[in-house]
């Protein structure tokens, strides 16, 4: 039993390792921010692309569609090393491309960043996707009968409606996205996972990797019960509400 | 007669295997009031939403102020061959499930479109859209969101939504099929007060009574066909087809 305690749960280990594992987290925090955003932005470019109308845009939404499902089949580990494996080679590309540090940012983080968005990216088109099919027909009719474009249509009506709609699962995404960024690891850098691994093959103690699970949860758990009464309060709404949902 | 305001010839509209409209030709005058009758499935709602295009025909013609809307025969064309901004720009619509847009204020429903659409200033757009909201007896519900408001408010809303965009033509979609029974008059008259002023409508209705007391001419439709056609005495008081008179049978019964 003391044994377990030492190698998992060792306070005193934890408190003296606490900055490093901090930084390292901090690090995490950043990543998952970035792309997190710029992963909520392409994948509404796509989901927007799937949805455009008309014969002639057959191969814009082919290709979409290609993307979203590739992206959706492929592992990310895999994606992030051969970002960070392929890019620096590309000899054309300047230098600022092949290893980027902008914002004073280690080029792993922008591969990291790179990797995470064109994957989450995928997946979170299809969290639009849900919201954009949840809103009734009778809304883009309604629209469209007023002389809105497709594009006005979607900007103004539609969109607000689905974000609205797709919330708590894009909260989900955001969760799923913040536990991959420890992916980025493997492609070196120094986010909260690297950290604790490194403190352990140096002393062979794991509670600093039980410090880094444990910060994840200070986020995360917050975050996943804002997830359940977002939920409880859309249903309440939709249910409740004089609104009718037409098919 | 002038120019009529709508005109369609020979509307055919299939839905996969279902043949829903198999020929049909309507006049609508300047300032004519049509009511289209029929029991359901029998093509009326598609033959309204024909007129706006939201079902474009797969044959046949649509003039609007004698403009032909839908180019060249059928709708292979797609959408280049309709005429989709001078048809919206003409023609409004009502429909039965209101379609207000539930994250708007009525008053944001009445306005988006005239800013957006028509590109009125938004005090323009406000100043008309208070005008409306006023003359359909929800001066007071500016800001209400469309959840907070009853059936009969919502459709109001949305007749005040359509009649901001200048239209010649509105079209009104089985409107108050979706209200409480109490709550229908209140719609019915703000229809009947457009009438009065001289819009020109088309209205697919259950209301006897309305199309009977508003109405310039019915018309009776069956199996995607008009069965009859008339003023209002004419179709439902001496109606002199078979099927007319069933299916008045059936409704008046009530």
């Amino acid at each position: 039993m003391q044994e377990i305690i030492d190698q998992f749960f060792d306070v005193g280990f934890m408190a003296e390792h606490f900055d490093e594992i901090l930084e390292g987290f901090w690090v995490t925090i950043q990543l998952a921010f970035v792309s997190g955003v710029l992963a909520l932005i392409w994948g509404l470019i796509l989901a927007l692309l799937r949805q455009l109308p008309g014969r002639p845009l057959v191969p814009v939404r082919f290709l979409t569609i290609a993307y979203i499902d590739v992206f959706r089949a492929i592992p990310l580990l895999l994606i992030l090393v051969l970002i960070a494996t392929g890019i620096p080679a590309l000899t054309f590309l300047p230098e600022s491309v092949r290893i980027p540090q902008w914002l004073g940012k280690p080029d792993p983080f922008w591969f990291g960043t790179l990797g995470l968005t064109v994957t989450y990216g995928a997946y979170m088109a299809e969290v639009y996707r849900a919201g954009i099919e949840a809103v009734p027909a009778g809304q883009m009719e309604a629209a469209r009968s007023l002389g809105m474009n497709h594009g006005q249509a979607m900007r103004n009506v539609i969109v607000p409606q689905a974000v609205r709609k797709v919330f708590a699962p894009m909260l989900n995404e955001f969760i799923a996205l913040m536990k991959d960024t420890t992916l980025v690891s493997v492609i070196a850098l120094n986010e909260v996972l690297q950290v604790a691994s490194d403190i352990q093959s140096e002393t062979f103690i794991s509670a600093g990797l039980t410090l880094g699970a444990l910060m994840f949860l200070v986020v995360i758990l917050p975050l996943a019960r804002l997830v359940d009464k977002l939920i409880a309060r859309t249903q309440g709404r939709y249910t409740r509400g004089s609104h009718i949902e037409v098919a | 007669m002038a120019e009529p305001m709508v005109k369609l010839e020979g509307i055919h509209k299939r839905f996969g295997e279902l043949e829903v409209l198999r020929g049909v030709d309507v006049e609508v005058g300047r300032g004519e009031v049509v009511c289209v009758l029929g029991p359901s499935g029998s093509g009326k709602s598609t033959l309204l939403r024909c007129v706006n295009l939201l079902e474009p025909p797969e044959r046949g013609e649509i003039f609007v102020e004698g403009h032909d809307i839908c180019k060249g025969p059928g709708s292979a064309a797609g959408e280049a061959g309709w005429e989709l901004d001078f048809v919206r720009q003409r023609v409004g619509i009502v429909f039965q499930q209101f379609n207000l847009f539930p994250h708007k204020t009525a008053l944001e429903n009445v306005t988006m479109a005239q800013e957006k659409v028509l590109g009125r200033s938004a005090e323009e757009a406000r100043a008309k859209g208070t005008m409306l909201l006023e003359r359909v007896g929800l001066g007071d519900k500016l800001g209400q969101y469309p959840e907070r408001l009853s059936g009969g408010q919502q459709q109001r809303v949305a007749i005040a939504r359509a009649l901001a965009m200048d239209p010649r033509v509105m079209l009104f979609d089985e409107v108050t099929s979706a209200l409480d029974p109490e709550l229908v008059k209140e719609v019915l008259d703000t229809m009947r007060e457009l009438a009065e002023e001289g819009m020109t409508m088309m209205v697919v209705t259950h209301e006897i009574g309305f199309a009977r007391e508003v109405a310039d001419q019915v018309v009776f439709m069956d199996g995607g066909v008009i069965v009859e056609l008339g003023p209002p005495a004419q179709v439902l008081d001496a109606p002199r087809e078979e099927r007319t008179r069933r299916f008045l049978g059936l409704v008046l019964d009530r």
